[in-house]
């Protein structure tokens, strides 16, 4: 007779994980079958790990490194390239996440895209088909042979081998695009940045180049429009948790880009997932910090808090404008924000300090991708927990 | 309790870090956040965030050249048509290396990492790991 047993639940639901030794072991689920008419116990194991995939939606392919950064900093430990492979690799790994970029995934390099006519906004420069496979696959705990796209020289360079991680996170373009892909997705999140905001940040990165100027600039914006249109923003329907970027409202006429108004738009319903919500859940609430107990800078803070449909969807937005100019401030804002799944009293505004060198940290932005964090650290102990708890069917020989 | 690693043994002290990099970067944090954040015990230091190695520094410059010439093509390409096919993908193009451009930067100032450094610890002796000197 075949018996299996779930070994070390224990370590599965511990609360530990969150140690950023590099040396913590991988949880793993061993199932041991034991066979009671032989001479001796033949002990079979076998690693079943579950893999929780997340994907992000943002323009300029991954450039979101800073987003990145703060999610995988929640989980500890910091993300860096593969060690020992291709410089130009997209791909970042720390402890418990493995991100990889969707522009590795492009059927055309720069000049089959030039050939074709098409850019890298359009899904006929990107192979679904490969893209559903290999996340299929790391998924289910198989190691992968991705391949590379470099950005340098616009080819698509020998693949690097990627291990099944605990998280693994997709970004770029067309992580939501695909059904396939869609359904394979724990958690999925859309960076929406305004066209204003969007220009100015692009005129913040690239002025400084000799190459570029205000036209030049513009240009770029306007010619990859059409595509980013037809093919990326529509995916923002079906995100999980979309973090829109819009001009502030609390200076008239700020082109700046510097002083933000950040929506954090929530999907409800949503496995695992709880919205964060101001004071009480379900109302609509409009609140300024600042006032007696806190005295803030020019232009301030002003928060939002309602429920609201989306794209027939319903959801809860929580809503910053303004800036964080002093630890006190955004330790007063955390402290009357709910749900938020810290594990202790603090830790948004730790986590922020963390990368305080990091464009956002002063804003709704670095705040709402911090939340965002977290909540997808929660949603990950949730599913590991409840796939633990589950009862298993013995493999019989 | 920041875990930087500096790829780079030259270490500059800069008067003020967002000055500098105003210019060439989105306006970061606010003075509290940065005190809190790169002051040991003692003095402010803070790494300078150039290239460590010949072959970055190298990259840095021929993503810089291609953005010139790219945007070059692209202005040309779109006076013809500006709805055309070609023009969407010369901008398409600029956009890439801008982008690379730029994620270069981010990975030498804000995170103090040379993409070369762990393909430089294997192999010191090749061109692209000779230490680049100003």
């Amino acid at each position: 007779m075949a018996v299996s047993t779930i070994y070390s639940t224990q370590a599965l639901n511990s609360t530990h994980f969150l140690t950023s030794s590099p040396s913590s072991s991988s949880k793993q689920v061993f199932f041991y079958r034991r066979q009671t008419n032989r001479r001796f116990n033949t002990i079979i194991t076998c690693a079943a790990q579950q893999t929780v995939v997340i994907g992000l939606a943002a323009d300029s392919g991954c450039g979101k490194s800073t987003f990145m950064r703060r999610l995988t900093s929640v989980f500890g430990g910091a993300a860096e390239p593969p060690k020992g492979g291709n410089p130009d690799s997209n791909t970042l790994i720390s402890d418990m996440t493995t991100v990889i970029c969707l522009d590795d995934y492009h059927s055309l390099d720069r000049t089959g895209r030039k050939e074709k006519g098409v850019t890298a906004l359009d899904p006929r420069a990107n192979d679904f088909d490969l893209m559903y496979e290999q996340v299929k696959a790391l998924k289910s705990g198989i190691a992968v042979e991705k391949p590379i796209y470099n950005h340098v020289t616009g080819l698509l360079d020998a693949p690097e081998l990627i291990q099944p991680p605990k998280i693994l996170v997709i970004e770029g373009l067309h992580p939501m695009f695909d059904e396939r892909v869609r359904d394979l997705l724990d958690f999925s999140i859309y960076l929406d940045i305004s066209n204003e905001v969007k220009f100015a940040w692009k005129i913040q990165r690239d002025m400084a180049e000799r190459g570029h100027s205000l036209e030049s600039i513009k240009a770029s914006i306007e010619a990859r429009k059409p595509d980013f249109d037809a093919f990326i923003d529509p995916q923002k329907q079906y995100a999980d948790a979309v973090i829109e970027v819009l001009p502030t409202q609390l200076i008239p006429d700020d082109n700046e880009g510097k002083v933000l108004r950040v929506r954090l738009i929530m999907k409800e319903g949503v496995k695992y997932f709880s919205p964060v919500y101001l004071f009480d859940e379900g109302s609509t609430i409009s609140w300024i910090p600042c006032g007696r107990k806190l005295t803030c800078s020019y232009p301030g803070i002003k928060f939002n808090y309602q429920p609201d449909s989306y794209f027939d969807n319903e959801v809860s937005v929580v809503e910053m404008d303004g800036q964080f100019d002093r630890l006190d401030e955004l330790i007063y804002v955390e402290s009357h924000l709910s749900n938020l799944s810290t594990k202790f009293y603090g830790e948004v505004t730790q986590q922020m300090l963390k990368h305080a060198d990091f464009p956002g940290s002063n804003n709704g932005t670095g705040l709402f991708q911090t939340i965002v964090g977290l909540k997808i650290r929660d949603l990950y102990e949730q599913l590991i927990a409840n796939k633990a708890n589950a009862p298993t069917e013995a493999s019989k020989a | 309790m920041m875990s930087t690693t500096a790829s780079h043994g030259r270490v500059m002290i800069l008067p003020s870090p967002s000055r500098a990099l105003q210019n060439q970067q989105p306006l970061i944090g606010s003075d509290m956040f940065r005190l809190k954040q790169t002051e040991p015990r003692g003095s402010r230091l803070v790494v300078a965030a150039t290239a460590k190695y010949k072959g970055t520094k190298m990259r840095e410059e021929k993503l810089s050249e291609m953005i010139v010439e790219k945007v070059k093509e692209a202005t040309e390409v779109c006076e013809a048509d500006v709805r055309s096919e070609e023009c969407k993908v010369a901008w398409d193009e600029v956009e890439e290396v801008s982008q690379a451009r730029a994620d270069l930067r981010i990975k030498l100032r804000l995170l103090n990492q040379d993409p070369l450094e762990s393909f430089c610890q294997e192999n010191p002796e090749t061109d692209e790991c000779r230490i680049y000197e100003d």
